[in-house]
């Protein structure tokens, strides 16, 4: 898709989005979702760093969780607005992307992600030891009033996600198609080589962690609202991690697209299954979808859709 | 065209008729749907072991059908699996009350899971049961809450007091706390302090150990050391499990009278069953046991129809802890609108705040944030347990309450002389 139409379907999303509290009355679908838009981000997020440039976090969770932690503590200590929140969530979790990038880089592979996971051990050892947060009982968050033009707080956090979730994937796709998501392809495809051809490799991840981290924190920044209470279990929670990796997975890593088309899939289908059949098929669901595609399609939604388009194009040319 | 008197009458009655018709049609059309009680219960992940909670509101709402309903409507639950997750609470408490039209709630179990939708449910100006939610509403106060566990005004720190009333009646002095590093223990192990040094109780030790820890040998040869006369202790179902299983190898010092208070765990029929007679001597919380002096109208009754159910749930056979409770709560609703003849909210919640409700684990009165006025948990003593037969803690004498003294039923025995 050219630039100047994916431009034009995102500002109207945008927009269309934020006119949705003024005809949609019931106040379920926002909290339905802002869920769903909230794995947008996530998958959008993880992306850069795991699609892009081929290393596998599995501590999603961890910057997840530090943008609610972020959040929780400015309500508590100054009464910030959520646009304050959201801005310090994305500060921190860029920092802390950095942080961990530059402590973790230098090793690959499998033992880069299993040191991604110690990262949501400390994090959440932390804050159990913070009284301040409310250990590990949490801490009641509750918003004030929102802004009238929304109708009520759901519907406002909906729209800070829909605001975030435009936001990121506009910068995947930025970075996909510049210099930086060309050097991190190069990183994916081999690190020497990237290396030999003059690729600043650990700069370049560095920088894929810190843009990565600041995405995933600033989808954790609302959570404080919309759920009125934080505590550590939910905020490094497994599932935001396994729903992180499987959702670009299923929709396909090599594109902004395929993260999008994964979390809007699954989500939808998490958030359906939840209050029809049973969460027990929830869990399952994720399970026997990830392994149907990693070994039926490995390269998600996006690889299939190009072999159909290869298979008629072939097709097409037979005399 | 004229048009008569008569005529016009005719008219504007049958206009009158017609217009009236659908409101008449939707107003008796709501009077035969059934009344509508929404909820979670955690069917799956960390507290999948509440889940016979579920238990507990069906056999209410079978009682209350069977009975020909409340105001001539049958009542239907509407439940979800909220995962143990409290992210997935606010939205299905949403859906409950803005696409299914449920009438009342009861919250999900717990407080983290409750703590998510109690911002909802005062925005809704909905009435809420909670179920076994400590402190959920303190700082929220919303007016149409009611709590259908018996933690008592200042439950967040009192809920465990009994088990220091008893240490101060037997004259102790010192005393040790320990307590797992998670804020539920920690909050019981803090309340303990404050209230034992009010008593003038000289804390000798407070311990807290990583909730991962799985060998408590070494924190049993530190009390030795410091023979202290009571041990309050805040634990979770392993540790209570392998501190229970650690007196009986290493044993504590010979002062130790009295010994246990905030145990998570052997509420359970599992671990009564795996610890039986160990068990003896240790004095600890519980919500219900089967004593004389708790013989309140229905509740042998309930237990023996949840007997059946928990076998073919295959959930805890005993269910002392939990699902009582929540047959409780759906009479704390029953009750308020039969009284009233109303499922308003707020016609129902102001009888409610005014007039006590029976229910099968007694009479409760609300205060205005809508816990009991009087604390009512109990701290019983295991005494006489023998092997390992579950069905033996049916019968009384098996836990003997000794707090609170109304419902006392038997006497203290000193926790060494309870376990020669």
């Amino acid at each position: 898709m050219r630039t100047l139409p994916f431009l034009v379907i995102a500002a109207l999303i945008l927009v269309g989005g934020l006119f949705l509290p003024q005809f949609v009355g019931n106040p379920y679908y926002f909290f339905a979702g802002y869920v769903v838009l909230q794995y947008v981000v996530i998958a959008t997020g993880w992306n850069i760093l795991g699609g892009y440039a081929g290393y596998i976090n599995f501590g999603t969770s961890a910057f997840f969780g530090a943008g609610v932690y972020v959040a929780a503590f400015l309500i508590k200590a100054f009464g910030a607005p959520l646009p304050v929140q959201i801005l310090a969530a994305g500060v921190v979790g860029m920092l802390l992307g950095v942080a961990t990038g530059y402590l973790t880089l230098r090793i690959q592979g499998v033992y880069f992600s299993i040191a991604t996971v110690a990262l949501v051990v400390v994090l959440e050892t932390l804050i159990h030891n913070i009284d301040y947060l409310g250990g590990a009982s949490g801490m009641q968050t509750i918003a004030p009033p929102a802004p009238a033009w929304f109708g009520g707080q759901t519907q406002y956090v909906f729209c800070a996600m829909l605001v975030l979730a435009v936001v990121a994937v506009v910068a995947a796709r930025f970075i996909e198609r510049s210099w930086i998501g060309r050097s991190l392809r190069a990183i994916k495809a081999s690190e020497p080589a990237a290396e030999a051809c003059g690729v600043p490799t650990l700069s370049m991840k560095l920088v894929a962690c810190a843009i990565s981290g600041a995405i995933i924190a600033i989808a954790g920044a609302p959570y404080a609202y919309y759920a009125s209470h934080v505590d550590p279990l939910s905020a490094f929670s497994l599932t935001i991690g396994l729903n992180a990796l499987a959702m670009p997975l299923i929709g396909g890593t090599r594109s902004w697209i395929g993260p999008v088309i994964g979390a809007l899939l699954l989500a939808s289908v998490q958030q359906i299954a939840t209050v029809t059949i049973s969460s027990e098929f929830n869990i399952l669901a994720v399970g026997i979808v990830l392994i149907a595609f990693v070994v039926l399609a490995p390269e998600g939604i996006l690889g299939l859709i190009a072999d159909l388009k290869e298979k008629l194009r072939r097709r097409g040319a037979r005399p | 065209m004229t048009i008569s008197r008569r005529d016009f009458g005719k008219l504007a009655g049958g206009v009158s008729a017609g217009l009236a018709t659908p409101a008449a049609w939707t107003s008796a059309r709501a009077q035969n749907q059934p009344i509508r009680v929404g909820c979670t219960v955690s069917q799956t992940g960390a507290l999948a072991s509440t889940k016979n909670s579920l238990i507990g509101y069906e056999l209410w709402r079978d009682d209350i059908n069977a009975a020909g309903g409340l105001l001539g409507r049958k009542i239907e639950l509407v439940v979800y699996d909220d995962q143990s997750a409290p992210a997935q609470v606010p939205s299905i408490y949403s859906k409950l009350i803005d696409v299914d039209k449920v009438d009342f709630l009861f919250s999900p179990y717990g407080a983290n899971l409750t703590a998510t939708m109690m911002p909802l449910a005062k925005q809704r100006d909905r009435l809420v049961v909670g179920i076994l939610t400590l402190a959920s509403n303190d700082r929220l106060r919303h007016d149409k809450f009611f709590q259908a566990a018996p933690w008592g005004p200042n439950g967040a720190d009192d809920w465990a007091r009994g088990f220091f009333d008893l240490a101060k009646a037997q004259g102790i002095k010192k005393i040790a706390i320990v307590a797992a590093d998670t804020e539920f223990s920690k909050t019981a192990a803090a309340g303990g302090r404050r209230v034992s040094e009010s008593m003038g109780m000289e804390v000798v030790g407070y311990d807290i150990y990583p909730p991962t820890l799985n060998d408590f040998s070494s924190i049993l040869r530190n009390l030795r050391s410091r023979q202290p006369e009571a041990i309050f202790l805040c634990s979770y179902p392993p540790d209570s499990t392998a501190m229970v299983r650690g007196l009986s190898e290493i044993g504590v010092a010979n002062s130790v009278r009295l010994f246990g208070g905030a145990m998570v765990g052997p509420q359970y029929a599992s671990l009564l069953q795996s610890l039986g007679q160990n068990l003896n001597g240790i004095v600890n919380f519980h919500l219900y046991v089967p004593e004389p002096t708790l013989k309140f109208p229905g509740i042998e009754g309930f237990l023996q129809k949840y007997e059946v159910k928990a076998k073919e749930a295959n959930v805890d056979p005993l269910g002392f802890y939990i699902p009582p409770f929540c047959y409780a709560a759906g009479q704390i609703i029953s009750e308020g609108i039969k009284a009233t003849g109303s499922t308003d909210q707020a016609v129902v919640s102001k009888w409610l705040h005014e007039n006590p409700v029976s229910t099968i684990v007694g009479q409760i009165r609300f205060n205005d944030i809508g816990d009991w006025t009087e604390r009512r948990v109990l701290m019983a003593q295991f005494q006489g347990v023998r092997g390992n037969d579950v069905n033996q803690f049916r019968q009384a004498g098996k836990q003997v309450v000794l707090d609170p003294p109304a419902l006392k039923s038997g006497e203290f025995v000193p926790f060494r002389q309870a376990r020669a």
